[in-house]
């Protein structure tokens, strides 16, 4: 990669979110710190993950400290690897091949400040041929500094035949930290291989979130995403791409609830490239106080026959809260079957008078449409992880009706 | 000493907002009564029932809704259900997200019913294969109508005010609803039932106490089913009318 061309790319805005001055944040420095225990145990609890999860998390990073507990005692059994990138670059020749492939450095400032000033912090996770990890890997992205930017370049390899469940947590305490936290995740699903990816984040008011993501499934893999954002940030943006190869198939699905004056730009692409490969997207979107959310979704048909829906809903819960939902689809094939449905409305009385006269006082039956709306069906993940989203899904609701 | 009765109207009016639709209404049911409100569309039957059960914008405006001794004209619908009064709507609204199979479970749980009398009802109304869907959500008709009486009864309500289960639904639903209606009055409860069709009447015959003839936004006749139903049939709901007016037990 030409250092030049990236350096230039250092003030290339994303087409997507507002745009932000990124000279507000700490970039580059490192300075020693200690690991602010409580304010760790205060965004697990935030994430839903519990204590009883928290003990088996398999990569913690907060800030820059890395404490990776369990990971090599847990993992080795299986031939996995689990190691920040930075030390799987330097160890393992063929591990750099995984590196800034899907996603180019010049694709906005953000990718272009992880490449040049991150040091390759984050994880790297490769599972070898035919490995199917039967219990979820834990990791846990936390930021307590103040004016910190976290930049984070994430690799998973789940090699051909391979099974992986991979949950991850990035949050702050609730406190004031005006923080940047980026990123950058290649995925590489390989034929008939397997990843579910679970992504929660629990921010601050002041926080600007800019992950960026870029999966690779191969021919008949599989790959299954959750993301569940419910707290306020400052803007969040991200924009996930999934390519698929023949027969290869994906399910994202995003849960966003929007809180105070949040911005929350929030898209997902599927790109079929391969013969018989499906996709969809379900997305489903709170908007509550006087926060903004864009829900872009797009699936692109390059190659038939091949299958993608996107199913959007949107539910306005505040008289100041605006939701704008951005369903797309292209094809360039007339063996592309694709449709999308979205909606967007608010509470109906009828579905609250319904709940009342079963017994449910107004509050509970707030409390009961916010969940069952928040709540996607995704047989497809384990059920320690549903476990999770469950318990996220009722924390939410709980606090919708105040 | 006066016999407490169950649910007792006092000259009750209804306003949907500045509009009086109902006015001067009395009835009393008792304990495992079956009460039978018919009459012709518009003539107020649904808003009597959501007005019992204080579901806007029905508004009870005149008179007196007790329950059990108790004046809970104002009292919002949830206090009501938990009371131990229950409303099967005539259109329950879709609720996606909410399985049917949880929702009975928290209502069990809430309302403490034992397992046999849930097992009763499932099986009564054929509704265990829609537990594990959204409430409501792609249903037919009957499926829809047989699911909310189960949701209804299953709390064991005291009274349960039954809005047109039998409209728009085929006749082995109507039947499996009917049988449902007198397991609820069998474990101890009352039923109003609001129809305007005589399929589901006939077949409570047995059970009913008094049919209540709605018309114009009040009741114009209350009778034993010998009296009132045979003249329906052979006149018509609207021949049968101008026949039973003023007679009010």
């Amino acid at each position: 990669m030409n250092r030049d061309e990236v350096l230039k790319a250092l003030t290339k805005p994303s087409p997507h979110g507002p745009d932000v001055d990124l000279s507000r944040f700490d970039i580059g420095s490192q300075t020693p710190e200690t690991v602010d225990e409580r304010g760790v145990e205060r965004i697990t609890e935030r994430l839903g993950f519990g204590s009883q999860v928290f003990r088996r998390v398999d990569y913690l990073q907060v800030n820059e400290s890395i404490v990776a507990k369990a990971m090599s005692e847990k993992l080795v059994k299986y031939g996995a690897v689990v190691l920040p990138t930075y030390e799987a670059l330097r160890k393992l020749d063929w591990a750099t091949s995984y590196s800034w492939r899907l996603i180019e450095p010049t694709v906005d400032k953000y990718t272009a400040a992880s490449y040049l000033y991150g040091r390759e912090y984050g994880f790297f996770i490769y599972v070898p041929p035919g490995t199917k990890v039967r219990e979820p890997i834990y990791t846990c992205l936390f930021i307590t500094k103040k004016n910190y930017a976290q930049l984070l370049h994430n690799i998973v390899v789940v090699d051909e035949g391979a099974e992986l469940n991979l949950i991850t947590g990035c949050g702050v305490p609730d406190q004031p930290t005006k923080s940047l936290h980026v990123g950058i995740s290649e995925f590489y699903v390989g034929r008939g291989a397997k990843l579910t990816y679970t992504m929660i984040h629990a921010w601050a008011p002041d926080m600007v979130v800019r992950p960026r993501t870029a999966v690779d499934v191969h021919e008949g893999g599989e790959y299954v995403s959750y993301y569940v954002i419910y707290s306020p940030v400052e803007s969040l943006q991200t924009y996930p791409k999934v390519y698929l190869r023949d027969r290869a198939k994906t399910t994202l699905n995003s849960v966003v609830v929007g809180t105070g004056s949040s911005i929350y730009d929030v898209g997902s692409a599927i790109i079929l490239k391969g013969r018989e490969s499906s996709g969809e997207i379900l997305s489903r979107n709170l908007g509550r106080e006087n926060s903004a959310i864009y829900a872009r979704s797009r699936i692109e048909g390059v190659v038939g026959p091949s299958r993608g829906h996107i199913e959007c809903l949107g539910l306005v819960d505040g008289p100041n809260a605006v939701i704008e939902s951005l369903p797309e689809i292209s094809s360039s094939t007339p063996e592309a079957v694709l449709t999308h449905e979205a909606a967007i409305g608010k509470i109906s009385e009828d579905q609250i008078s319904y709940l009342m006269s079963k017994g449910f006082s107004e509050e509970e039956a707030r409390a009961a449409i916010i969940k069952g709306f928040l709540s996607i069906e995704e047989p497809k993940l384990p059920h320690q992880i549903m476990e999770i989203i469950k318990r996220t899904i009722e924390y939410i609701a709980s606090r919708a009706t105040g | 000493m006066l016999r407490r009765m169950l649910l007792e109207l006092r000259n009750v009016g209804v306003a949907i907002g500045a509009r009086t639709v109902l006015s001067n209404i009395n009835m009393k049911v008792d304990s495992r009564e079956l009460h039978v409100l018919i009459g012709p569309n518009g003539s107020g039957k649904t808003s009597l029932l959501n007005a019992i059960m204080g579901i806007k914008p029905y508004e009870v405006v005149n008179g007196q809704v007790i329950f059990m001794d108790v004046d809970v004209t104002r009292e919002p619908p949830h206090l009501k259900a938990r009371r131990g009064i229950a409303i099967a709507h005539q259109l329950p609204p879709v609720l996606k997200g909410i399985v049917a199979g949880k929702f009975a479970d928290e209502l069990v749980r809430r309302y403490g019913v034992m397992k046999i009398y849930v097992d009763t009802l499932l099986e009564t109304l054929d509704v265990r294969y829609l537990l594990d869907r959204y409430l409501f959500d792609k249903m037919s008709g009957g499926e829809r109508k047989r699911l909310e009486m189960f949701l209804t009864l299953l709390v064991r309500p005291k009274v349960a005010l039954l809005d047109e289960p039998d409209s728009g639904v085929d006749i082995d639903s109507v039947e499996k609803m009917s049988n449902a209606i007198k397991v609820a009055l069998n474990s101890g409860g009352s039923v109003v039932l609001v129809t305007h069709s005589l399929h589901m009447i006939k077949l409570l015959r047995d059970h009913i106490k008094f049919v209540h003839v709605l018309y114009g936004g009040t009741i114009i006749h209350s009778g034993l089913y010998d009296e009132v139903v045979p003249t329906i049939e052979k006149h018509g709901l609207s021949g049968a009318l101008s026949r039973l007016v003023g007679g009010t037990h």
